[in-house]
């Protein structure tokens, strides 16, 4: 057998103290999934954190800025909101601001959105047919963002190397 | 001295290996595939990093548990240490439990679940600090001397040790547990460890041993005496 003197501390434990290494293994992916599922249940929304991934809302929101949302079913969407939503067919989501809604008496709505560094609003960017956004659509309100102050040409930089 | 003494090629050897937790599967070697053997190495002496606090803690808790087990006889109880894997693998289980439901109920239908699940995760981890902190209390073994006639109830020894964080003074402390008048007595030791390693971070067993040997005859000599 060759001779693998880093794996004799491996070698020394018993049963009990490799089960023990392996559940505090388990014990720390569980508790960063926890706290991701309790960040889920408190704010209703099925991403509480997200990352802006375009340019389309800036000065606002540059590239690399997080995201807090929340989707409480008692906070009505309102015109100049940023939210955080999901095209039909698409798994990426976009984050937009809200520029029309029709709204009907039983609470249920149909929104516009565009970017506000976009040109126009984001009709061509909806499925084919579709004209309006939904409730259903919706991930979540931004209520919060972090942003680095770091400058354009950084920006693009680290996208570079996370994308590769 | 020198058998007691982590080294040679004792033909017995493989009994003590598994940290003594494997006393049912015999003290013998030939009760294992080669591989296996060859994979234990507890007669090979400890080497460590002498500067990671963690690790020179560890071996000298190994080594103190290795000294009581081995040249006492001593069988070790494993009570404390199963009710922290219980409550670890517990806690493991409801996270699984909230992963999996998650999966198949996507998210707003699961939101009743993953709350019981969270909740209960992060009440299991309160009970786990309260456990470790108050009933398990820095003791990493637990050992029981059958009384030789059969009649009387195991004498109890446990072994509790600290080492603070960038210090060298190892603290041990010996309890021991009369089975008949439940009477509690202690000893313990603080000392440099680097009385117990030299200078390449090797345990030198001839140097440790001694003084468990000490904390443990000045148990036994008081019982005597009374």
């Amino acid at each position: 057998m060759l001779s693998l003197d880093f794996l004799d501390d491996v070698r020394r434990m018993n049963k009990r103290q490799l089960y023990y290494q392996v559940l505090n293994f388990g014990m720390i992916v569980s508790s960063a999934l926890m706290i991701w599922k309790g960040l889920m249940v408190i704010t209703g929304s099925e991403s509480p954190i997200v990352v802006v991934l375009s340019g389309s809302m800036e000065p606002a929101f540059h590239r690399g800025d997080l995201l807090f949302l929340t989707n409480r079913v008692e906070d009505p969407i309102r015109v100049g909101e940023i939210v955080v939503f999901r095209i039909e067919g698409r798994e990426i989501p976009i984050v937009h601001r809200v520029l029309k809604i029709h709204e009907k008496q039983n609470g249920h709505i149909k929104f516009l959105t565009k970017g506000d560094n976009n040109a126009v609003d984001d009709r061509g960017l909806y499925k084919q047919g579709q004209h309006w956004l939904e409730k259903k659509d919706v991930v979540g309100r931004a209520r919060g963002f972090y942003q680095e102050n770091i400058s354009v040409e950084d920006r693009n930089y680290l996208f570079l190397i996370l994308e590769l | 001295m020198a058998a007691a003494a982590a080294q040679g090629g004792r033909s017995g050897g493989g009994g003590g290996s598994g940290g003594a937790g494997g006393g049912p599967s015999g003290g013998t070697g030939s009760s294992r595939s080669g591989l296996l053997d060859k994979w234990k190495i507890d007669d090979k002496p400890v080497k460590i990093d002498k500067w990671d606090g963690s690790a020179v803690k560890n071996s000298l808790d190994d080594s103190a548990k290795k000294v009581l087990l081995e040249k006492y006889k001593y069988v070790e109880n494993f009570g404390l240490i199963d009710g922290r894997l219980t409550i670890c693998t517990i806690s493991c289980f409801f996270a699984i439990v909230a992963l999996i439901w998650d999966y198949m109920h996507p998210f707003p239908e699961s939101k009743p679940v993953l709350a019981l699940c969270v909740i209960s995760y992060f009440v299991m981890m309160g009970i786990l600090t309260i456990y470790t902190s108050y009933k398990e209390k820095s003791i990493f073994l637990v050992a029981h001397r059958k009384d030789p006639t059969g009649m009387d109830p195991d004498d109890i020894w446990q072994l509790s040790s600290s080492l603070k964080r960038f210090d060298d003074k190892y603290t041990l402390k010996l309890t021991f547990i009369s089975g008949r008048t439940k009477q509690q007595r202690e000893a313990e030791f603080t000392k440099s460890i680097a009385k117990f390693f030299d200078h390449s971070g090797t345990l030198v067993m001839d140097a440790y041993e001694p003084e468990i040997s000490r904390l443990h005859d000045s148990l036994t000599t008081e019982r005597k005496m009374k």
